[in-house]
């Protein structure tokens, strides 16, 4: 490589970073869920190469909302976020020309029905429909961690001042990869086979900034262990005309893949002085890839923390796995049926390709619904 | 506290690679920055990756986890517990990506989040090899910064300004899952409208404008720094501003054909910097401008330390 293509120069002083004054919060939270429902009976049966698959019993998913393929249902992946969006700011204070940001990160980035996007970005699209003109859009790419980490860039945009709200939203057509699934799996092994479990929704939350410690976002914490970042592949099949995901289930949901969020979170805490009893959470949710995985990491924080869990909340059953969405709609079904109390503390835990492990702890009262 | 730059470099294809990969290029750029800093993989504690077109059209994980692993940051915390615990992430906001990117890391480095974020930006056509497609646009070319604080008064990066322009997106670049076969991991479509180029400079123009009327900026003692972002941009760019154009900087790809995408602010940064890290005697700072797809657009001053 030539010389000048590498340059450096010393930082002339280190600087401590700006005392932590503002923190963010939930200030609304929105969804969109396509009215088909596929229950798994009928998904089992379009799966030809595995005659008789227990999908139900081993993921626990009885049924999933799938999209509209005409186009004037919008339920593309764009479609199903601008949804999710404009409930979300019916349920605000904020009309979308007071926007600071919109980020999408969504995994599956479909527009205009069969279009998988790549540029622009869907945030810079979804913002211009929805008038939000003066927002500052980009789009994140994490994995089922994709709106988490939405989340945090945009937590950390507000702690610094430099925005004073913005729209995190997901719109997944996540069924895409079930087709595919179901058209070329030949057994319960194949590495396709967690597609089957996946669900079509779109969800968005609006953050603000928070002025009561009753009503914010205490933490979240982001780490990424890259070792195993090949364990879930998602792209076009090679096989058959469809977009595909190719997932190493044994290793991606190996224990010690399941013990990152407990070491991770409790060196977090231990570095603040607090152990995981003294968080003193009402509120649990894990990433809803079935109900085994659910308890499993549960049984696992009990294991590591060495005390109870706190209560689980799961949408899984009805809706699958909807990948991004999952931990947002958790918790907006949970707060809208009133199963999830207000002026509670929640704990949500990623659990993503990448491999994204984390924690956010969030008291939520007063976020509209 | 400002946000500077300790380490930039680039990256391109190997000649006779037969399989470019946007993850390598990206994390030979990482490497190479980290390595030039004299600073451990693993005290990066937030790696940002902009890249657009990657291989075989990927979209699950992150890019950044795959550049991550690569390039060699916090691999396992269970076995190796990193004390920044690295993070990654993919920002994807077309040309714009660079900027949109340091704009995140001001706020991460400002709250204390991490000491050292890494950006990279690479772009590779999904088959490999933007030669073998007349049609794609872009450079097969890698690129990474390092971020840090530093408490230097005036130096580094000022507000990152960012805007969209309303209506048609201008230039686009998507996979048609309904006419891709079985050969979706390799195909690539850009879209451009006939009239993108004048509308970025449009954009563009008005960016610079206003950035630099609110932030009190002496355009004449600024290096601009851009992308070849269409046919005539730098020279149109530069008229509007009433800027000679050898005070607009674009550079072709060192690469091959094609015109560098996400990395070009990097490959700006490289040729407007001497060896030493400092600007040319007629300029006290640089003028990151980025205009793409969306349309959107970006733009930021950068003052490097010692001057």
């Amino acid at each position: 490589m030539p010389r000048e293509e590498t340059i450096t120069a010393a930082p002339s002083g280190a600087a401590a970073p700006a005392p932590d004054t503002r923190s963010s919060r939930f200030e609304s939270l929105g969804a969109y869920l396509p009215p088909h429902v596929l229950p798994t009976s009928a998904l089992v049966d379009r799966v030809a190469g595995v005659p008789g698959l227990e999908l139900e019993r081993i993921t626990g998913v009885r049924e999933r909302r799938v999209y509209d393929r005409r186009p004037e249902a919008g339920e593309d992946s764009y479609g199903l976020a601008l949804k999710a969006a404009r409930d979300c700011l019916a349920n605000s204070r904020y009309e979308a020309g007071e926007l600071d940001v919109v980020v999408s990160s969504s995994i599956t980035r479909f527009k205009n029905r069969d279009r998988f996007h790549f540029e622009p970005s869907l945030a810079t699209m979804l913002a211009g429909e929805l008038g939000a003109h003066a927002a500052i859009t980009f789009d994140v790419s994490n994995a089922c961690a994709g709106m988490m980490t939405g989340v945090y860039v945009l937590d950390r945009m507000i702690r610094a001042g430099v925005v004073r709200n913005g729209l995190v939203v997901s719109g997944e057509q996540a069924t895409k990869v079930a087709e595919t699934a179901a058209a070329e799996i030949t057994d319960s092994y194949d590495p396709q086979f967690a597609s089957l479990s996946v669900g079509d929704s779109g969800v968005a939350v609006l953050l603000d900034e928070s002025a009561d410690a009753a009503d914010r976002i205490h933490y979240i914490e982001l780490m990424t262990c890259s070792e195993h970042s090949d364990l879930c592949l998602g792209m076009p099949s090679d096989r058959t005309q469809g977009i595909a995901l190719y997932t190493d289930n044994r290793k991606m949901h190996r224990e010690d893949r399941l013990r990152l969020w407990p070491a991770f979170h409790g060196d977090l805490l231990a570095k603040l002085g607090r152990t995981f009893e003294q968080e003193e959470f009402d509120y649990i949710v894990q990433h809803q890839v079935g109900t085994r995985f659910i308890a499993f990491v549960n049984r696992t924080g009990e294991a590591e923390f060495g005390t109870p869990m706190p209560e689980s909340l799961a949408v899984v059953e009805e809706f699958g796995n909807t990948a991004t969405t999952a931990h947002f709609l958790a918790l907006h079904q949970h707060l809208r049926a009133g199963t999830a109390r207000r002026g509670a503390k929640f704990l949500l835990v990623p659990a993503a390709s990448g491999v994204v492990a984390g924690a956010l702890s969030a008291t939520i009262t007063s976020a509209g619904v | 506290m400002t946000t500077v730059i300790t380490a930039a470099a680039l990256a391109t294809p190997p000649a006779h690679d037969p399989d470019p990969s946007p993850v390598r290029l990206a994390a030979r750029a990482a490497r190479d920055c980290t390595a030039a800093a004299g600073v451990s993989p693993d005290s990066i504690g937030v790696l940002v990756n902009v890249g657009v077109y990657r291989e075989s059209n990927l979209f699950e994980p992150a890019m950044a986890a795959m550049v991550q692993k690569a390039a060699g940051i916090n691999l396992d915390y269970l076995v190796r517990p990193a004390p920044a615990a690295g993070f990654s992430f993919d920002l994807m906001n077309g040309a714009c990506g660079v900027l949109g990117a340091v704009h995140v890391a001001q706020c991460l480095l400002h709250t204390g989040t991490t000491d050292r974020v890494l950006i990279t930006a690479a772009d590779v056509h999904p088959c490999g090899d933007a030669t073998r497609d007349a049609a794609y646009p872009y450079a097969d070319l890698g690129a990474a910064l390092l971020l840090e604080r530093s408490a230097e008064p005036g130096a580094g990066f000022g507000r990152v300004r960012q805007r969209n322009a309303n209506g048609r997106a201008g230039t686009a670049g998507y996979l048609d899952t309904a006419a891709m076969g079985r050969e979706g991991r390799s195909r690539i479509t850009v879209t451009r409208d006939a009239d993108w180029g004048v509308r970025l400079v449009d954009l563009a123009t008005g960016l610079v404008t206003d950035h630099a009327r609110e932030e009190g900026l002496d355009l004449d003692r600024t290096l601009v720094v851009t992308s070849r972002a269409a046919p005539g941009f730098r020279e149109q760019l530069a008229e509007r501003l009433g800027l000679d154009p050898a005070a607009v900087l674009a550079p072709e790809s060192p690469g091959g054909p094609g015109e560098p995408h996400t990395a070009a602010p990097v490959l700006g940064y490289l040729r407007a910097v001497g060896a030493d890290g400092g600007l040319p005697d007629a300029y006290d700072r640089l003028l990151f401008v980025s205009v793409g797809a969306g349309l959107s657009g970006a733009c930021a001053v950068y003052r490097p330390q010692g001057r």
